[in-house]
Order: C-alpha cells, then structure tokens, then sequence
C-alpha cells in the first residue's frame, strides 16, 4: 500500500518535520561533540562530581521512596473507588507536571519554611527542610509523584476489580486481596511509575534549587552542579560531563521503560 | 443442606425476581439464555452483587437479609466459585492459586501445599504444579479452579458456565470429569449454563431463569418434554433420555429399549430431535426403526411446526407440519406410532 496516494508524503510536512528531528538531535550531537573524550575519565571520577552523583542519586532514591508511599495508596483509591472529589484530586496531581518547577520550590518553602506554622513545629523536633538534603528529596519528590500515581492508576484501570472478587470468594480478607493481588498484579506499572518518578527526580533542578538551595555535597545535585560550574567558571568542559552522565541515565530509562511506559500510558 | 434464596434486585435493566431453593442431594442447572440474570443469581450466592431486596441462607446461615440488614462478606461465606473464565491468578503458580484459599482462611504454608497436592492430583494436575495459569489449556485451566473451589471444603459450590471456555473437542471428557468431581462433592452444588445439553448431562433438576424470572423447574425430561415458554421449547424441546448403552441398545431408565446407532457402550445420553419422530397411524414396517406405540398427550399449534406431546413407554415430543397434524388427526387421549431411526439419536456418553 506504499504506492497509495494517501501514503505519497507531503512535501510542504517533509521540511518542517526535519527540522523537528534536528531540533531534537543537534543540541545532542553537540554535546557528544564537545566531550573530551581523553579527560572524561578523570572528571568522571573527580570528587566533586562523585559527591554530586553520590547526592543525586541518594534524594532521588529517597524521593521515589516518599511517592511510592504516598502516590501508590492514592493511585489505588483514584481508580478504585468513587471518591467524591476525584476528579479535584486528579486535576491537583497532575498540576505539578506543568507547573514551573520554580513555583513548586516557592510553594515548598511557603509551606514547609522555617517560619511558617509547620516550618517552627519541625524545626522545634530540630528538623530543618530548607536547604538541607531531606529538602532536596521533598522537592524531587513533589515533582516526580505525578508520574508514578498516573502511571500506577492507568495500570489499575487496565484490569478491573475481578481477581480481587475471585479472592474475596476465596476467603481472603481485604488486606490480604490488596497485598496478594492487586499489588502483585499492579506491579509492572508500579515499576514503571517509579522509574518514571525517579528519572523526573533525578534531572529536578528549579524547585530542587529554589527550596534547597545549591551547597556542594548538601544540596547540588547532578543537574544543580552542572549549572553551578558552567556559570561560575563559565567552562563548559566539567558541565558538559555532568550532562553526559544525566543523559546516558535519561536513554537508559527509555531504553527500559520503552515498552512499559507507552503501555501504561495508553 | 439447603440454599434459600429469595431475590429482588435491580440491575440495569434487569429486574432478577426469584425465589430459589437448591438442596445438596442433586446437581442443580440454572438454564436460561443470556442476560437472563443466570450470573447475576450467583453472584448474589456468593455476596459479590448485594440484593436490593432479598434473603440468602443456607442451612440456618444467613449470608443476607435486607429485612434485618444482615450482610456477611464475600469472604465470609463458605462459598466456592468457579467462574467462566476461571479467574485463576495470572501471577502466581497452579499450586499457590489452589492453596490460596487455606492461606487466606490461616492454614500454614506446608499444609495448604500439601493439601493442594491432593487436589491437583484429584483433578490430573500434577504435571502443572509450578506453571503459571497462562500455560495451561482451557480444561486444565477450568480443572485448577474447580481443585481451588473445593480445597477450602465449601457448603455451597457455584459454577458459571463451566464449559464455555472450553472448545468442542475437550469439552466431552471435561463434562465427564466435571459429573464424576460433582458427585463427590456433598454440599449444595448450582450451575449456571445456556446449554441444555450442558444442564441435562451435568445436572439432576433444572431451573429455567428467563428475563430474571424462573418459568419452571423440575427434572431435565420434564422440563423438556413440557416447556412452557418459547426459549426452553426451542432450546430444550429436544427430547432427552438417559439410560445405559450395550451394542447399539439403549437401555431407558424406565426399562424400555431403543435402537441406536453408536459404539458407545454404558451410561449414556441420548437425544432426539422432535422433528426426527415421525407420526403414523398404523405401525410401519422396516428397520432399524425404533416403533412406539404412544397416546397423544398434548397438542401445541406454534406457527408452521406443531408439537405434539407423546406418552410411550418414556415421554417423547414430535414436531409436524399443520397439515400432517390433520391428516393423522390428532387429538389428546388419541393413539399414534412415533418412529425414530437409530441414525436420528444422538447418543452422548456420560
């Protein structure tokens, strides 16, 4: 059917089309052509960008951590059960996946700051979430969770409650059906959430920044790093190599999540 | 033991009004063609659709009552279900799906396998123990879900359809197999199915539930040969016997013997179509021909075909042509020859 008229492509589509593609593909190429390969190595392992990693990958893990608690309880009663006001709650949790993450950290630290009524509660049990490492988690966190309960709610959807009823008549109790089929069965979608939740943590930087500041080795994550030394020194050598490394987790993901991601999203 | 259900409910646009009472001795088919209310009915059984109106008990048990507001769970009815699709989990192993009603009711680990075994064993599972249910054929899978009814020991066992997954081919021996695990089981067993040829090899009674409403019950052969609505005269007006085959005599449960043409020896099932019973006045020669000489019961004019109901040595139903009707004419309480060839009985196996 490749001879059919309506498969002859449009000229007039062709050109802008390719320029999509290379609007997608050159600042990558760029970035592989600027890498100096000879000294990635060396910066790799260097301290500050070990202590950055280290960092990064510790308040993203800690973050997909806080959504899976939170996120997959909510999922669960999202597409379960008819909660007066689902369709609020929905619209609300999916507002951190476009709102400017700066206004996320605004909000944060509006909420959560030390002057604040929750702020002076914490800080009277000597906790402190503004610029400390917990801060940065929290902040990865309220970004990333949309994913994981969109994700993990679609997964839901996709089976009705039939196998919970097959255990209902089996004699198991509503515990034992939500710990012994529905996790187990959600559990391909609750893998994807999370790795969706975990590469939107780990690449955070405006609400991460804006409630947690930029310390080395507190604070500056992957992303923060790279944008601290490719303005402070105004060398793009060490930024590029952070980039590298955000990029080579960011295939890695999509890579994995290929099949899984799609599905779940459908 | 006794199941009493009594039910009004609204679903959709089904109004399901019917008052059931089931007892362990015999098999009982609920038969009716679909959208009737047939799963509806069972899942009320089973506590998955609560009633608007209605009481379920069985033996003194009340599962649910809307006059005193008593309602117990799902969980907590003794109630086996084997639904049409099977519902086995697709994430656990055959062994853990039939033991996951003793670990649910806290029968330890070791002992729910070791009495899952059994049950596998019963129903010729044991090559499957540890394959997932995705790798199982439809009787198998059907087989593994029956074993994961009957392991927890249940007073009432409800079956949806048993056979429907099931192709053509698997689904004699599985219907054998199913009768053979039925009369074992003691307790109230209710199957749901819109093949009669289902609820007669697979059911002593019959319960005939049209639109959410039951139009009749009683043993298949009465039911049959006395339909009393449109859909059980076309589905199940097709005259029934059970008896015992031995070289091409079938031997009715009332004694009488009729020629058919099969290699099937022992407990049977035959069949025959009403439009396969020819009528005559004077008895014909010839063979092989089964003759019987019968008095007309009952006439039933229905558009083109009459019924004309027959009692011979066993109750039988003729289908004939409005003309053919007046040239024999036929009258209740007259005397005709039913004559059936050996080739027109279809002889199932039991």
């Amino acid at each position: 059917m490749t001879r059919g008229v309506t498969r002859r492509p449009l000229l007039g589509l062709v050109i802008p089309a390719a320029v999509a593609v290379l609007f997608i593909a050159l600042p990558l190429i760029g970035l592989l052509v600027h890498v100096d390969w000879s000294n990635l190595p060396s910066q790799l392992v260097s301290t500050d960008v070990l202590t950055a990693l280290r960092l990064s990958i510790e308040c993203s893990l800690i973050a997909v951590a806080i959504a899976l608690v939170i996120g997959v309880p909510l999922a669960y009663l999202l597409a379960r059960t008819s909660l007066p006001a689902r369709r609020v709650i929905r619209g609300l949790v999916t507002l951190p996946l476009v709102l400017p993450p700066v206004v996320g950290g605004i909000a944060l630290q509006a909420a959560l700051g030390r002057t604040t009524p929750i702020g002076t509660v914490l800080d009277h049990f000597g906790i402190v979430l503004p610029f400390s490492t917990a801060g940065a988690a929290i902040a990865e966190a309220f970004v990333g969770f949309p994913f994981l309960v969109i994700t993990v709610e679609a997964g839901l959807r996709q089976r009705d409650d039939h196998f919970e009823e097959v255990a209902a008549t089996l004699g198991a109790r509503p515990w034992r059906r939500f710990w012994r089929v529905t996790l187990p069965l959600a559990a391909p979608s609750i893998a994807a959430g999370a790795a969706l939740c975990w590469a939107r943590a780990l690449g955070e930087f405006g609400a991460t920044i804006t409630f947690a500041g930029s310390f080395p080795g507190t604070t500056e994550t992957l992303p923060i790093a790279a944008y601290s030394s490719f303005e402070g020194s105004g060398q793009i050598g060490e930024a590029i190599t952070l980039s590298l490394l955000l990029l080579a987790i960011s295939v890695l993901v999509l890579v994995v999540l290929r099949d899984r991601w799609l599905g779940a999203l459908r | 033991m006794t199941l009493h259900a009594q039910v009004r409910t609204q679903l959709g646009s089904l109004r399901l009004d019917c008052d059931l009472s089931v007892e362990s001795d015999v098999t009982v088919a609920v038969l009716g063609p679909n959208g009737a209310g047939k799963t509806t009915l069972l899942r009320v059984v089973a506590g998955l659709t609560p009633v608007d109106e209605g009481r379920v008990e069985v033996d003194g048990t009340v599962f649910e009552d809307t006059a005193t507001r008593t309602w117990l769970t799902p969980e907590a009815r003794r109630v086996g279900f084997v639904f049409q699709d099977h519902g086995l989990f697709p994430h656990l192993s055959v062994l853990d799906n039939v033991a996951f009603g003793l670990r649910a009711r806290g029968v330890d680990r070791a002992t729910a396998h070791a009495r899952a075994n059994e049950w596998l064993e019963r129903v010729d599972l044991t090559r499957h123990v540890a394959s997932r249910p995705s790798a199982l054929s439809a009787g198998e899978s059907q087989r593994a879900a029956l074993a994961r009814a009957l392991v927890t020991d249940p007073e009432v066992l409800l079956l949806d359809e048993p056979l429907a997954a099931v192709d053509a081919s698997g689904r004699l021996e599985l219907r054998r197999a199913l009768r053979r695990h039925l009369a074992t089981f003691t307790g109230v067993r209710l199957v749901v199915t819109h093949d009669p040829l289902e609820a007669a090899s697979l059911a002593e009674r019959v319960v005939v539930l049209e639109d959410g409403r039951i139009t009749q019950e009683g043993p298949f052969t009465e039911v049959s040969s006395r339909p009393r609505s449109a859909w059980i005269a076309r589905m199940a007006g097709l005259n029934l016997l059970r008896g015992v085959v031995s070289d091409g005599t079938m031997v009715v449960d009332d004694g009488s013997g009729l020629t058919v043409a099969t290699g099937i020896q022992g407990p049977a099932l035959a069949t025959i179509q009403p439009r396969a019973v020819a009528l005559y006045r004077q008895a014909p020669e010839g063979s092989p021909r089964n003759v019987l000489r019968c008095m007309v019961t009952g006439v039933d004019p229905e558009g083109d075909r009459w019924r004309i109901r027959l009692e011979g040595p066993f109750p039988l139903v003729a289908e004939v042509t409005p003309a053919a009707a007046a040239e024999l004419r036929l009258a209740e309480g007259g005397e005709v020859f039913a004559v059936v060839k050996a080739t027109e009985v279809d002889v199932y196996a039991l």
